[in-house]
Order: C-alpha cells, then sequence, then structure tokens
C-alpha cells in the first residue's frame, strides 16, 4: 500500500497515494480540469498548460501544471479560481489562434468561457504541440519514428528527414492518441495511410484477413505484436485474423492465437 | 560515406549516454555539415533513434543538413551588434561574396550565417569567421578580412 498523503482540493479534504499527480487526484474525485496533452496510458509531459491550478499549503503560493504536479502532505489546491479561469482563457486563446478551427478545441474553449480569440496567425493545422504522438510512438510502441524538429513558431511534428518513415509500422496509435485529429489514419483498399496537415508520414499496404480476406494491417505491424506476443506469453500468430473475425464464433475456442482480443486496433501493441 | 572517419569520431567517445551532441560536432567540423548516411550510420552505432538525432539537429542552429562553405562566416544580429550596425555588415558580405544569409558560394569557399548574440558585446558588431573572432567590424574592414580566406 502506498503512504497516502492528505490535500485539499476546492475546499475538500481528500487523501491520495503518494506520488499520484494533482491531475489525477482532482479527476477521482470528480473534480473536471481541462486537459489536452495528458492522456492516461502516456507519461505526462505538461506541455499545453491547460491543467494549471493554484497552490499553496505545503508549496509555494503559485501556478503549477496539474498533470505533472505530483501531490503533497498539506497541499491547498485550487482549480477554477479567477486568476487560474483568466490565465487557461488566455492559453486557449494561444492554441486557438493557430487551431481556429479544432472541434475538440472548440469545445474546449466554449466550457472555459472563451467565445473568440485575439490571436490570428492565418493558420489552421490542428496540431496544438502536446507531443502525444510522439510520446506514444517513443515510449508505448517503442518504434521511434516520430520526432520533433524546430523551435518555438515553427516546431513541429514530423518524421525523420521529413520523408516517409522507414520505422513506422502502421499501427495508428498517434492517430488515436491525438487530442484534435491533426495526424489521420486512413485505409483504403490494401493501403494505409498516415497523415499530418502537410506531410504523408508513412504509406503500407496491408494484409489480408485469412478467414474473410478483408485487407485489414500492416505486416510490419503484425510482426511487433507477433513479437511481443511471443516474447511475453511465448505465443505464436499463426495466421492473419482480423478483430471481427476472432470475434466471431468458431475462433473462441482458440483466442490465444490472436492478441486480437476485444476487436478494434489494440492501443498498445 | 566516409565510414572510417566517423568510426574515428565516435572512437572518441565512450558509450555512454550524452555524448551525441558532442559526436555531432566533431562531424559538423569534418564536413561542414551532417550528412544523412553518416547519421544513420551513427544512429545505428550509438543506437540512438534517428528520429531523436534528427530532432537535436533541427533545434540547435550550428548543427547543418546542408553542405556548408569551408570557412563559415557567423555575423552576430545580437541586440548590441544589431544596434552598432551589424546589418550593414552583413549586407557588406553578402554583398562582397554575392550570397545572402544561409546560403554557400558556389565554389565552397564561404558560407554565411547570422547568428544571436555570441557574448562579445563589448566587441560590437563581432563577425566570427571559423574560430576567429573580428570585433567592432565596419562594412569597409570588410573586403579586408574576407581577403585572408581567398
Amino acid at each position: 500500500m502506498a503512504t497516502m498523503v492528505n490535500l485539499t482540493i476546492n475546499g475538500k479534504e481528500i487523501q491520495a497515494p503518494e506520488g499520484m499527480t494533482v491531475l489525477e487526484a482532482a479527476k477521482r474525485e470528480g473534480v473536471f480540469i481541462p486537459t489536452l496533452c495528458y492522456h492516461e496510458a502516456l507519461e505526462p509531459e505538461g506541455t499545453c498548460r491547460l491543467c494549471i491550478v493554484e497552490v499553496s499549503g505545503s508549496l509555494r503560493h503559485a501556478i503549477r501544471v496539474s498533470c505533472i504536479q505530483e501531490v503533497k502532505e498539506g497541499l491547498v489546491v485550487e482549480t477554477e479560481t479567477e486568476r487560474i479561469k483568466k490565465n487557461r482563457r488566455l492559453i486557449i486563446e494561444l492554441l486557438l489562434g493557430r487551431s481556429p478551427y479544432s472541434k475538440e478545441l472548440l469545445d474546449l474553449a466554449a466550457r472555459c468561457g472563451v467565445v473568440t480569440s485575439r490571436f490570428r496567425t492565418g493558420e489552421d493545422d490542428a496540431c496544438v504541440r502536446c507531443g502525444r504522438c510522439v510520446r506514444v510512438c517513443r515510449d508505448q510502441i517503442g518504434a521511434y519514428a516520430l520526432c520533433w524538429v524546430n523551435r518555438g513558431y515553427d516546431r513541429k511534428i514530423t518524421t525523420d528527414f521529413e520523408r516517409l518513415s522507414e520505422y513506422c509500422i502502421g499501427c495508428g496509435s498517434c492517430a488515436q492518441v491525438c487530442p484534435t485529429g491533426a495526424i489521420k489514419i486512413e485505409d483504403r483498399g490494401d493501403e494505409r495511410k498516415i497523415y499530418t496537415w502537410g506531410q504523408v508520414l508513412a504509406r503500407f499496404k496491408l494484409e489480408k484477413c485469412k478467414e474473410c480476406g478483408r485487407p485489414f494491417a500492416p505486416k510490419k505491424y503484425l510482426d511487433r505484436i507477433n513479437e511481443k506476443a511471443y516474447k511475453t506469453k511465448g505465443l505464436e500468430l499463426v495466421d492473419y485474423i482480423c478483430p471481427e473475425c476472432v470475434k466471431k464464433a468458431e475462433h473462441r475456442p482458440t483466442p490465444v492465437k490472436t492478441p486480437f482480443g476485444g476487436g478494434g486496433m489494440p492501443f498498445v501493441v | 560515406m566516409d565510414i572510417p572517419t566517423v568510426d574515428k569520431i565516435l572512437g572518441k567517445f565512450p558509450e555512454v549516454k550524452g555524448n551525441l551532441i558532442g559526436i555531432l560536432h566533431e562531424v559538423q567540423n569534418h564536413f561542414h555539415y551532417l550528412p544523412e548516411e553518416e547519421l544513420r550510420y551513427i544512429s545505428k552505432k550509438t543506437r540512438i533513434p534517428i528520429t531523436q538525432i534528427y530532432s537535436i539537429i533541427n533545434f540547435y542552429n550550428r548543427f547543418s543538413l546542408k553542405p556548408k562553405g569551408e570557412n563559415e562566416i557567423c555575423v552576430c544580429l545580437g541586440t548590441a551588434c544589431h544596434v552598432k550596425g551589424a546589418e550593414k555588415v552583413l549586407d557588406a558580405i553578402s554583398g562582397n561574396l554575392n550570397i545572402q544569409k544561409g546560403e554557400s558560394t558556389d565554389d565552397m569557399r564561404f558560407s554565411l550565417e547570422e547568428v544571436r548574440c555570441i557574448g562579445a558585446c563589448s566587441l560590437a558588431p563581432a563577425v566570427v569567421i571559423n574560430e576567429e573572432t573580428y570585433g567592432q567590424v565596419s562594412p569597409k574592414q570588410v573586403t579586408t578580412i574576407l581577403k585572408q580566406y581567398e
């Protein structure tokens, strides 16, 4: 059992295990804190700054980023003070300056009381530079296909040398974790394309399902699953079978042959 | 691809984390830029993903993916140099070599870059050519300075 610490969030005294972040503790208590770069499956990086909170008590009174701030004995957290709301609105406005049509961002803006942004860049790339895609590719998939390039305003995500990636396995996790849909994955016929607003990141030929014949996943991706399944569970994937066919009754007795349980794309390969 | 040179550079560094920037500096100094094939080789040898190397190269102005001239001219455009008329010095060099900032001469003898503060504000306006720093440079002196490198 982890040691529990006592803290106060919005006037409510709560207990949380040591090492937990303020954001996680607040979520558990049902306190809404807007986030974009935070994702349950990823290491927090504190890039979007939306989850700012005001802390005092056992820490110097300041605005902190709650997704990377760990809970502390005697910490007093306020998530909706005037100061926080004002700062948060500014952050949203700045993000909107570049992604004025992002639905997710507009929803958050509406929720936080932002009507219009004072910033105009003339650009619309939906990407909020949160780095979820880079983190999932690096830390969870281990493919290292995506990276940051440039600095400041020119910062963007891309592949090595900004060409079609050799390292991408086509799992689509980057598109799945993207909070604003700036990275897209598209399967057309037997081809998979992963792309952003200005660049095709990777292209793949899809392998056909041995049961229904539908092209469903790139070979690199299946190979990676195979390798992982063998290493961790000693299982070997005999045939390429799509998630839909796996779900069908005739395959129920031998689900261990394939790790495609539950259908859809497994988030962590 | 020049494997012996890269191997020699790699050999100078112990195989520990955090040496990449040093390696990249040496490679940049040798080739006057960072060639892609060599970078991929370094990535393989050091087991650092190429995407991370690419990210670092893009982050620092010192590193270049485009071939640079033998003599790298850096004109400081930091605040002090700017105030002391560095733009005019830059224009003079640009006119003399007939290249714009960020470009190299056709014979690859010179390349011209603008840099932000190089920490030599007392010498403003300052110009760095290779390792040599020139202080209080006036546009008139440009021809004389460049002659030394012809």
